[in-house]
């Protein structure tokens, strides 16, 4: 049994455990940020273990369904959820781009108290995973990990250039 | 056209983590031959790998760069670089075998150009996944100040 790829990311926010909690668990607020530049809208929202958080990101009058299925509600220290894409019908489905993309991902976020702030610490990990997604996973994982900032840099000077010449 | 605008909603936004799974391009297929030809290369995984590894290498990514400028052969591209022409053609061939680039079978010079549309997708799908929740999380540092101020307004004080 192989070690599991995980992504991970530590933040510090400036603010109270318990005002951060909030600002993940009330949808109110959730919306506001959650998703980068889109409008995000949370078309159901059961914060308990079994409940579901169906959420819908739009921009450019597309959209991006994802399924959130919560297995462990911890206030205000943990929250665990089962993450799927899915149709807009709520239907789990995999990526056309990358077929072999982990269809459900173990999302847990912990949040300790720091006093005034608060560390809070996300990860994801495949689970019910086939070979192929576990590996794929581990593949895009390690090219994050080897300092993707600088290639996409590269790119997108590239691509601001090349549509400088077509526009 | 449609090249032109996949580039622009690229560069405007920071596509969602899984949008490139939206079931959106599905429609857009059904009428855009371009898209299809695009989303089609790129829904082969081991496509995205080769587009990582080709665009792992400095030399190749500085090679790209030199086509955005326009097509060029290779004895072109060499001059700038100290490597061989036969060492510039082996990275051509990576990057055409990733779908970076295409070359012209029938012209002598078989110059190389870019396939910026095929790099927009598999980058981006990188991209999506290592921003989305970092530029999130920027988002959500905005709601807790916003949330600290409307605490403080709503109990008095300045």
């Amino acid at each position: 049994m192989r070690e599991l790829p995980e992504y991970k990311l530590d933040r510090t926010f400036d603010a109270p455990r318990e005002m951060v909690w909030r600002a993940w668990t009330d949808p109110e607020l959730l919306h506001r940020w959650y998703g980068p530049n889109v409008e995000t809208v949370i078309h159901k929202f059961e914060l308990k273990p079994g409940g579901a958080w169906l959420n819908e990101m739009k921009w450019g009058g597309k959209s991006d369904f994802s399924k959130m299925v919560f297995q462990e509600v911890t206030k205000p220290k943990k929250l665990v959820w089962h993450h799927s894409s899915t149709d807009a019908d709520w239907n789990i489905v995999s990526s056309p781009m990358m077929p072999d993309w982990p269809r459900v991902l173990l999302t847990t976020v912990t949040f300790e108290d720091m006093g005034n702030k608060t560390d809070v610490r996300l990860t994801q990990v495949p689970i019910d995973a086939t070979d192929a997604e576990i590996s794929c996973f581990a593949k895009v994982m390690s090219r994050m990990d080897k300092g993707w900032g600088s290639g996409y840099a590269i790119l997108d000077e590239m691509l601001v250039e090349l549509q400088s010449k077509r526009g | 056209m449609i090249v032109r605008s996949r580039l622009t909603d690229w560069r405007s936004y920071q596509r969602p983590l899984r949008k490139a799974r939206r079931k959106v391009d599905r429609t857009e297929l059904l009428c855009n031959h371009k898209v299809m030809e695009l989303v089609g290369s790129a829904a082969k995984s081991q496509n995205i790998d080769a587009v990582f590894a080709a665009l792992a290498d400095p030399t190749r990514r500085a090679i790209l760069s030199r086509l955005v400028a326009g097509e060029a052969a290779v004895a072109e591209i060499a001059a700038p670089f100290r490597i061989s022409q036969p060492a510039v053609s082996k990275h051509l061939k990576v990057l055409e075998r990733a779908g970076l680039i295409e070359r012209d079978i029938d012209k002598q010079r078989r110059p190389a150009r870019l396939k910026a549309e095929n790099m927009a997708v598999a980058v981006d799908w990188l991209n999506q996944f290592e921003g989305f929740w970092r530029k999130s999380f920027d988002q959500l540092d905005h709601v807790l100040l916003s949330m600290k101020k409307t605490k403080v307004k709503g109990k008095g004080h300045a």
